[in-house]
């Protein structure tokens, strides 16, 4: 009897087992980008929210484990461990298509975005832009009033506009270099408004080598943002961080805030005690460009064991308007949706859509997308070397001439590993 | 006791392997990825030959962060063994000031590198730091420690030695214990100073633990990455970059495994050379007794 028992344990152990390894579940792991406002938890509800309508499916969500380590580090390091996730929010392609670690999105794939063509890399889409953000010049309202300043709309009528704030004592910029990227907007702005706007695919030209850095706009462009930071930003810019900058524009310390449309989620705080404005910044004759960012989105991972349940896993970020509205509510962003998404904006960020309507957009400098895009590894040397360097006074056309040299080198590289 | 080699290896052999996995292996690695135009995230690469170190030997921002990186070492160096040895032999004592006092110094070798960093970069923040807020209370305008790369490498340098002396500072006090106090009773009979006593007996007995010192804090210095990665990330523009950052930057920024390979190969060449040289000087001023 006792072996009969035994023997029908055995057998029951063994289809257990098998039963459970033919039923093995759908993981897909999701590597995402934590911030202030889009904090693990909120990425984390977002896998609840797909693993309640699948329960087939299971998501783990994995993030940039230090503000120290950008998510462009984190997603290589995972690469070159074997570890990269089936799903993660991408921030520049162009460093990752070279090497096939992107899946392609099919055609009529991303049918539900506005524009599924935006920032495609040798014609194939490789990621599902989610965010729209424009950069521009926040500005204290009340102290423009009360120093007689009106928006710029020119150049020269921001330049005046800081002098008077100067000679009344007060910091008309607020910008720092020690985080490595705030100070890029400026310069990303700046870019756009002398030398992309002109030429809305310049970086694809950049890319064939038909064009150079150094050239009479970019070295314009550079110019100005140089005068910006030499002469308007406080005498300490080296030492300032953003948390820092944010502190000095929303404590009155200073006129002027140039910066990214998401800084609306810290005047959606309100907490400021005056009223704030955003203008776009000016050109030499009038104030019409702006730049903007849709660098950002999902991407899917080429060796993905479930690509299917990851196309699904995006298409039900983007469809669930209450999920896709909170993502954007965070930031106060632009949707990139086909269908318009509501969700409670800040009056400001109201006035932003109203301003540019009319505008011509360019995409953000350093963070140009699809067949513009920065060659690898140089979109850090902008923001982290050049922009830097210049910001403390170094000789724009140097600089210029040394970016130009940057390129050669990554084209090199390349083209070696071609 | 009879040796035996099989249990003799099977002793010394978890030691080797881990070594060998997580120290001979990476090495062979780096050495390895050195030759190619391995980006860090492709599955293929090619060999290059020398190209990357000619690239490197070319590059100018590799000689910013030589100079950095040799600033920071010379410091950090100086502090920690000539303050390490004076503290030593001031503190050697058996009294409750002197004990307090070693306790004190070596309080932040326990604390991690990034912490001592981030709580050192809130200190010396120009607007609102622990320090300008001071100064300004007496009315003193506030101190810019951010002002010039060279000022702010200093800065580092400071902080790196305050971050680390106790750890130095306890291997003085264990080499000043070695010394037999005969020699130093026996040399105050015969009318020798303190001064005397000092550059006579006591430094030339502390040979071994400078020469220890001397290397750890050297090498130390050549590697150095945490505190300048949190206080200042290597810029404005990378003028405050270290070899390390350096390296770290070209292969998680600018996708080049391989220069980056180049880079710390160069870095383990130099650090073997100065150890070499280094302990051959303090070895034969070492004095038997």
């Amino acid at each position: 009897m006792k072996k009969i028992l035994s023997l029908i344990l055995c057998a029951l152990l063994i289809c257990g087992t098998a039963c459970a390894a033919f039923a093995e579940e759908t993981k897909i792991v999701f590597c995402v980008n934590i911030q202030p406002q889009l904090p693990l938890e909120f990425w984390q509800s977002i896998a609840d929210r797909y693993m309640a309508a699948k329960p087939d499916v299971k998501v783990e969500i994995i993030g940039n484990p230090s503000s120290n380590v950008t998510l462009p580090q984190y997603e290589k390091t995972l690469l070159a461990t074997d570890q990269f996730p089936d799903i993660m929010v991408m921030q520049n392609p162009a460093d990752f298509v070279p090497s096939g670690a992107l899946l392609a999105f099919d055609e009529g794939d991303l049918d539900y975005l506005a524009d599924p063509n935006v920032g495609k890399i040798d014609g194939k889409q490789y990621v599902a832009n989610y965010k729209k953000q424009i950069i521009g010049v926040f500005y204290n309202k009340d102290m423009f009033a009360a120093n007689g300043i009106e928006v710029p709309q020119t150049w020269q009528a921001l330049v005046d506009a800081s002098e008077t704030l100067l000679a009344a004592g007060i910091q008309p910029f607020s910008l720092g270099l020690k985080d490595g990227w705030p100070q890029g907007q400026l310069a990303n702005m700046f870019a756009g408004t002398d030398l992309l706007a002109k030429d809305l695919h310049w970086g694809a030209k950049r890319n064939a080598d038909e064009v150079k850095f150094n050239n009479p706009d970019l070295q314009k462009a550079m110019e100005k943002y140089q005068t910006i930071c030499t002469k308007y930003c406080g005498s300490n810019i080296t030492g300032i961080t953003y948390t820092q900058m944010l502190e000095q524009f929303f404590t009155g310390k200073a006129a002027m805030l140039p910066i990214g449309s998401w800084v609306n989620a810290e005047v959606a705080k309100a907490e400021q005690d005056f009223e704030v404005g955003w203008f776009t910044l000016p050109g030499d004759e009038d104030a019409n460009v702006v730049s903007v960012f849709v660098n950002e989105g999902l991407s899917i991972g080429a060796d993905t064991k479930y690509p299917e349940v990851c196309k699904d896993f995006i298409h039900f970020f983007f469809t669930d308007k209450e999920l896709y509205g909170e993502f954007l509510k965070s930031e106060q962003l632009f949707s990139t949706t086909k269908e318009t998404v509501e969700y409670d904006m800040i009056p400001l960020r109201k006035d932003m859509e109203e301003q540019i309507a009319n505008m011509t957009e360019v995409e953000g400098f350093e963070s140009m997308t699809g067949d513009d895009a920065f060659l690898p590894g140089l979109k850090d040397y902008f923001t982290n070397k050049m922009t830097q360097n210049i910001a403390i006074g170094a000789d724009v056309a140097s600089e210029l001439d040394a970016f130009d040299e940057e390129w050669e080198i990554a084209k090199e590289a390349i083209d070696d590993a071609a | 006791m009879k040796h035996n080699k099989l249990h003799d290896t099977l002793l010394v052999a978890p030691g080797y392997l881990i070594y060998t996995v997580f120290m001979i292996i990476p090495l062979g690695m780096c050495f390895f990825y050195s030759f190619t135009n391995w980006d860090g995230i492709s599955k293929n690469y090619k060999m290059i030959g020398l190209k990357n170190f000619r690239r490197l030997f070319a590059d100018a921002d590799f000689y910013n962060a030589l100079k950095v990186t040799l600033i920071i070492t010379v410091i950090t160096v100086l502090i920690y063994n000539v303050l390490g040895v004076l503290l030593a032999v001031l503190l050697n004592r058996k009294s409750r000031a002197c004990a307090f006092t070693k306790s004190a110094v070596f309080v932040p070798t326990v604390l991690s590198s990034v912490v001592v960093a981030f709580i050192w970069s809130y200190i010396m923040q120009t607007d609102g730091g622990v320090i300008n807020t001071v100064l300004g209370v007496f009315g003193i305008a506030p101190y810019d420690f951010y002002a010039t790369p060279l000022r702010t490498i200093v800065m580092i340098s400071v902080i790196i030695a305050w971050n680390g002396l106790g750890l130095f500072l306890v291997i003085y006090v264990a080499t000043l214990n070695t010394i037999p106090t005969e020699l130093m009773e026996a040399a105050e009979v015969d009318g020798a100073s303190g001064v005397q006593r000092f550059f006579k007996i006591t430094l030339p007995l502390m040979m071994p633990g400078i020469t220890i010192n001397s290397i750890l804090s050297m090498a130390g210095g050549l590697k150095q990455y945490d505190h300048v990665k949190v206080i200042t990330g290597g810029g404005p523009g990378g003028a405050t970059q270290t070899i390390t950052l350096l390296s770290v930057e070209k292969a998680f920024e600018y996708n080049r495994r391989g220069y980056s390979s180049a880079i710390i190969l160069v870095l383990f060449v130099m650090i073997v050379i100065v150890s070499a040289v280094q302990l051959s000087i303090t070895k034969r001023r070492e004095v038997k007794y």
